[in-house]
């Protein structure tokens, strides 16, 4: 048995062996060069004929030979390359035999000038096809601003001569074409002479058919020397825009449109629109389109240290120099017409990024409110009702350059300009009447106000930083000068009564006619340094100084209107001039390590001011002066950790520093509300926030899920509150103040996940706040303490292209209690509901339904406002290459949007109800060049970086 | 003495030839989102555009990556576990990314941190279909062929740049199996370019790493499977697959 097993084993090798013999086969041959020398070392490959498929390879001995073994029978194609020559190709049909000897195999040299001058010196890809030689043309440096025909000059084996007639390998070229194409008629000359050097990628040179052989189909046998330049694909040239234009019920219109051009290095941009559908500013989208490359910077930050550098800015630096972007919401209260337009150029290459705008934008609100605020105070409290109309106006100008230029490899400038000039005006009038503890009418305002203003404003930075040999040795400086030049005029008019008998006003308590001109000029310079040292590889040490010096100078002339004449108001009018000087000095580790961030530190820093007061420059009283400085040490640590499997921790520690506004500093008493007076406080110190927060994050990408924990702690010292003493006239004044305690502790956590992958995610949040604010009211001391919890369910359900529904809820209760009145707590329930529906129906026609309901219940003042705002659109794509789109929108379907704002905090509540834009339908138009997107998914904003 | 001069001669040519034939490749590989992104079915022209428009001028994301090479085996790794800004300041850690060939054997053994997990996919080698194209270029002072393969998985075209002077089959990422060794790689028309910035030759023996192979162990068949799904799962949720997977 096993002998018979044995035989058979033997019997099916030998089969094996057999049918390798006549199915396998080797291919052998020798490389030699042109002298027969053999060719040691030569790569060579055996492809299939049909697509160049490897299936094969070798190298030749050391005596050029070589030889490929267990190939199957079939016809091949044979390559052979070598260093130094053009590649070998040679298609053969395997001879019956086990070895197919392919004998001497002769490769030719490249020629030495191509060979040395564009594989080795210009290191281009070099690519022959056939008789096709194709050159890349980036690799070959010409003057910027070159033509073709300089770039084809520099081409090994091209020749061009006067005229401009091309010769290539020794023979005419009879025809150029770009991208394949014939360029502008037959003359070569016209594509070479015209066509910038810069917008050409690849240049092929090969024999072509022909003309007349393309055309007739009959091959002719007689070959043109061609020319084919290949167009890069970022120079190609673009341009597109987008107009939106719609008008509907009650006279409500709009328009919106931009258009851009760019190329490889320019992008320049306009962009307009008009509406009184109260939208103010641009979305993210128009914004990105307007600003194109320079919309994000990272770097132009120049107060270097803690809370101030490496952090991200989205849009310009300061919010009130850059262009307004409101994510192309609507404003919820009031009307406003609005209007703007602007236009955008950057340049931008590796070395230098320029980028210059021009942005107007002008808004006109009205606001008709009725509101009711109530205050508590230590011996019951003062509620005061308000119906009042304000018409106010407002236009701004603003211009823009920043430059960035790396000087060398080490030394990169920022230079950042912004300019504004802003031109407003406000008329305001009102009836206020004020009820003590219950209902009975106890005292009435009337007031009459309206001022205009003009302001310039001025904002320079420049940034230099230097980055030494040694990796992680940085240097930075900065300095900067803003300006801001404000003059305002008031005219103020107002008429307080007290009710003695509880209905009728009588004795006119006080009657302001007032004019009032204030011009405050401020100016500040400020100067940053910034050093980092590698210790080791782990270990840096950065070290920071920040100086800034600011001066205030602010003249403000009250005149009482006293018939005929204006007479100058000696306790109103104030000149001043502060000077605010800013020292910090700051060092901290860092260490770095495989995702693990940590650093600690600490800064001392040091602020003075002196200012001087007087009431009018021209008062030869001495002035008042005030000189105060306040130094103090703060410590800073911050962590941050990779934990594998995109999982990060993160804590941090920090305290921040709060300078009092100028407002609240100003020795000036504001009394353009007369039952509501005022005053600033030159003795006002920064606010100080020791802050402690720490979070947690996962996202697995595979199952979709993902987890987000924050938690945070906050403890004031200094804190700016407003004090406010109500006299028995009810005047309230409000004094801002200094007080420590204040403390606020919050968290927030939130869990995603998908219900069905693709289909359904849910995501589930909540987060809770505990907050307590201390105040003096009457000289009292009161605590406010507002304890918030909030809980949110996200659902998104998307089954098909057909049809989506995202819908959210969001549940909310906040209790606040005062420590002075425990009557007063209350307690507020905010409810929102939000549906988003999309479904395309046949024929192309989308449907869009977007559903809000908003509760709002604060029970002790019987408030129960339920707000169902339901907006619906219509739309179709039409025109080719989906380039327009029409679309019908019912905004406000249930006329509810009543713009109600209620609020709690400190020691009032206040509710407000202002007439605002509701139930409006619109007709809009769109013509996209790029073409609409219409799509039942909700758009997501696109983070690439 | 002649007899010495020839044993020289003789040792010195097999040690050229070693050393030829085994050393270690730095690459840079860089890699642009904007233009991952416009590859993004989901997306209209004009978010395209806008895309370009605002990312288009910046520079690519940059790493450095190592490869281990001789004629019986490779490793491919990331040069340093843990990257770094520009200025130094900042670091973050490298996802676990090793790809071990073992050419005699036939074997392979790929460590992959991805879709929020490390996957060890332990199997046999599998030459990619590479077709042989008639262009030459220099490649970190190497003359290089270039040759063409598509990835069906990832749906992309795949250019190899061979060296003509090192018999070795080894390459960047997952692709080898060319007659000479990949010095440079780009990733559907520069998605991604993985391109060699220096080749020291030197025996590899004591420097190569040698990774320990801890994770979820799963076989070729199920990496293209995971990967197939989760490629079609986040196109339909409109998300980009490869901010999880390498590309």
């Amino acid at each position: 048995m096993r002998q018979l097993l044995s035989l058979l084993l033997v019997i099916a090798c030998l089969g094996s062996a057999y049918s390798q013999t006549t199915a396998r086969f080797s291919v052998k041959g020798t490389v030699v060069d042109s002298g027969s020398t053999a060719l040691v070392g030569a790569t060579v490959m055996l492809l299939t004929p049909k697509d160049s498929s490897l299936v094969n390879f070798g190298r030749s001995t050391d005596k050029g030979t070589f030889e490929l073994k267990g190939n199957k029978r079939m016809p091949y194609l044979l390559k052979i390359s070598y260093v130094g020559y053009l590649p070998y190709q040679k298609e053969f049909t395997p001879s019956d035999d086990a070895v197919t000897d392919l004998g001497n195999i002769e490769l030719k040299p490249i020629t030495k000038e191509l060979f040395e001058v564009v594989v080795r010196t210009a290191k281009a890809p070099l690519s022959i096809r056939g008789d096709t030689i194709e050159y890349n043309a980036s690799s070959f440096k010409v003057p910027p601003g070159s033509t073709v025909e300089e770039l084809l000059r520099k081409l090994p084996g091209v020749q061009v001569d006067q005229e401009g007639n091309i010769k290539a390998q020794g023979e005419d070229v009879k025809r150029v074409t770009v991208d394949g194409k014939t360029f502008f008629g037959t003359d070569p000359k016209l594509a070479t002479k015209n066509l910038p050097a810069e917008a050409i990628s690849k240049v092929q040179v090969f024999n072509d058919k022909t003309e007349k052989a393309k055309i007739t189909g009959v091959d002719d046998g007689v070959k043109e020397k061609t020319v084919n330049l290949e167009l890069k694909e970022s120079h190609k040239k673009g341009g597109f825009g987008k107009v939106t234009a719609g008008v509907g019920t009650d006279a409500r219109a709009q328009i919106r449109g931009n258009y851009n051009k760019f190329n490889s290095k320019e992008q320049f941009s306009v962009i307009g629109f008009g509406n009184n559908t109260n939208q103010s500013g641009l979305s993210w989208d128009d914004y990105q389109d307007f600003r194109g490359s320079q919309s994000f910077n990272w770097s132009d930050q120049g107060d270097f240290g803690f809370s101030n550098g490496g952090y991200i800015f989205f849009g310009d630096d300061n919010d009130s120099f850059g262009v307004p972007v409101n994510g192309g919401g609507r404003d919820n209260r009031g009307f406003s017409k609005n209007y703007a337009g602007g236009a955008n150029y950057n340049y931008d290459t590796k070395k230098t990024k320029l980028s210059t705008n021009y942005f107007y934008n002008q808004t006109q609100q009205t606001l008709d409110a009725v509101s009711t605020r109530e205050n508590f105070l230590p011996n019951g409290s003062l509620r005061t009702d308000i119906g009042s109309s304000r018409i106010n106006f407002n236009g701004i100008h603003r211009g823009s350059l920043r430059f960035e230029q790396k000087l060398d490899s080490t030394n990169t400038l920022i230079v950042i300009g912004n300019g504004r000039f802003n031109k407003g005006d406000d008329s305001f009038n009102s009836l206020e009447q004020f009820r003590r503890t219950g209902s009975t009418l106890s005292g009435q305002s009337r007031i009459n106000n309206s001022s205009n203003y003009d302001a310039f404003a001025l904002q320079t930075t420049a940034i230099f930083t230097h980055r030494f040999q040694k990796k992680g040795r940085n240097f930075s400086l900065s300095t900067a000068y803003n300006r801001n030049n404000t003059n305002g005029d008031a005219d103020q008019r107002s008429e307080n009564t007290l009710v003695t008998d509880g209905t009728n006003p009588v004795n006119p308590i006080r009657t302001i006619n007032q004019i009032n001109q204030t011009n405050s000029l401020r100016s500040e310079f400020k100067a940053s340094a910034l050093y980092t040292e590698p210790i080791s590889k782990k270990v840096f040490w950065e070290t920071f100084y920040n100086f800034s010096f600011r001066r205030d100078e602010v003249d403000r002339d009250v005149f009482d209107r006293v018939d005929p004449n204006e007479v100058f108001n000696d306790s109103l009018s104030r000149y001043y001039v502060n000077n605010f000087t800013y020292n910090r000095l700051g060092s901290s580790f860092r260490y770095t390590n495989k995702g693990f961030n940590f650093s600690f530190g600490g800064a001392a820093l040091n602020f003075h001011q002196e200012g001087q007061f007087t009431r009018d420059q021209s008062s030869s009283a001495a002035p008042t002066t005030v000189g105060r400085t306040f130094f103090t040490v703060v410590p800073n640590a911050s962590m941050n950790y990779d934990l594998k499997n995109n999982r990060y921790l993160r804590a941090n520690y920090s305290v921040n520093i709060r300078q009092p506004s100028t407002r609240d500093l100003q020795p000036v008493v504001d009394n353009s509300n007369p039952r509501y007076i005022q005053e600033g406080n030159p003795n006002l110190l920064p606010q100080l926030t020791h802050s402690l927060s720490g979070g947690y994050n996962m996202f697995n990408p595979a199952t979709f899920t993902n987890v987000f924990i924050n938690v945070n702690y906050n403890y004031n010292i200094n804190q700016i509150v407003y004090n406010q003493t109500v006299d028995s006239l009810l005047i309230t004044r409000t004094r801002p103040i200094n007080i420590d305690g204040g403390q606020s502790v919050g968290s927030y956590v939130s869990f995603g996940f998908p219900l069905k992958k693709t289909k359904s995610n849910l995501n589930v949040w909540s987060n809770v706040n505990f907050g307590n604010n201390p105040i003096y009211i009457n000289n009292v001391l009161n605590k406010t303490r507002s304890n918030n919890y909030n809980l949110g369910l996200r659902l998104d359900y998307t089954p098909s292209e057909k049809f989506t529904l995202y819908t959210n809820g969001n549940w909310s209760v906040t209790n606040t209690s005062y420590s002075i009145s425990s009557l007063q707590n209350q307690r507020i329930y905010s409810y929102n509901y939000n549906a988003d529906m999309n479904v395309l129906f046949p024929a192309g026609i989308y449907f869009n339904g977007n559903f809000n309901y908003r509760i709002y219940q604060n029970k002790r003042f019987g408030f129960d406002q339920k707000v169902p705002i339901l907006n619906l659109s219509v739309y179709k794509v039409i025109f080719k290459n989906k380039r327009g789109e029409i679309r019908l929108t019912a905004y406000d379907v249930f006329k509810r949007n009543l713009g109600i704002t209620q609020s709690a905090s400190q020691n009032f509540i206040s509710q407000e109800r202002v007439q605002t834009l509701s139930r409006y339908f619109m007709l809009n138009f769109t013509y996209n060049m790029r073409g609409v997107k219409a799509t039942t998914r909700r758009q997501g904003g696109m983070i690439i970086f | 003495m002649k007899k010495f001069v020839f044993l020289l001669a003789v040792l010195s040519c097999h040690l050229t030839a070693q050393a030829q034939e085994a050393g270690v490749v730095t690459y840079e590989r860089s890699q642009s989102w904007v233009k991952i992104f416009s590859r993004m079915t989901f997306l209209s022209q004009e978010e395209k555009d806008r895309m370009k428009l605002t990312w288009g001028s910046r520079e690519d994301w940059k790493v450095k990556m190592k490869l281990y090479f001789s004629p019986e085996q490779s490793l491919y790794t990331y040069e340093s576990d843990q990257a770094t800004s520009d200025d130094g300041r900042y670091s973050w850690r490298q996802d676990e990314f090793v790809i071990q060939r073992n050419f005699d054997k036939e074997k392979k053994l790929e460590i992959m941190e991805m879709l929020g997990r490390t996957y060890v996919i332990d199997d046999s080698l599998r030459t990619p279909r590479w077709k042989v194209t008639n262009k030459i270029k220099e490649v970190a002072g190497h003359i290089c062929m270039s040759a063409e393969t598509t990835d069906s998985l990832k749906n992309q075209k795949i250019t190899a740049w061979f060296a003509q002077d090192i018999p070795v089959q080894a390459g960047p990422e997952q692709y080898f199996g060319l007659p000479g060794l990949i010095l440079e790689l780009d990733i559907n028309d520069g998605d991604a370019l993985i391109t060699a910035t220096k080749v020291e030759f030197k025996p590899i023996d004591k420097e190569m790493p040698k990774p320990k192979a801890k994770g979820k162990k799963i076989s070729d068949k199920e990496y293209k499977k995971l990967i197939a799904d989760h490629i079609a799962d986040s196109i339909k949720a409109q998300r980009n697959p490869y901010w999880a997977i390498r590309y």
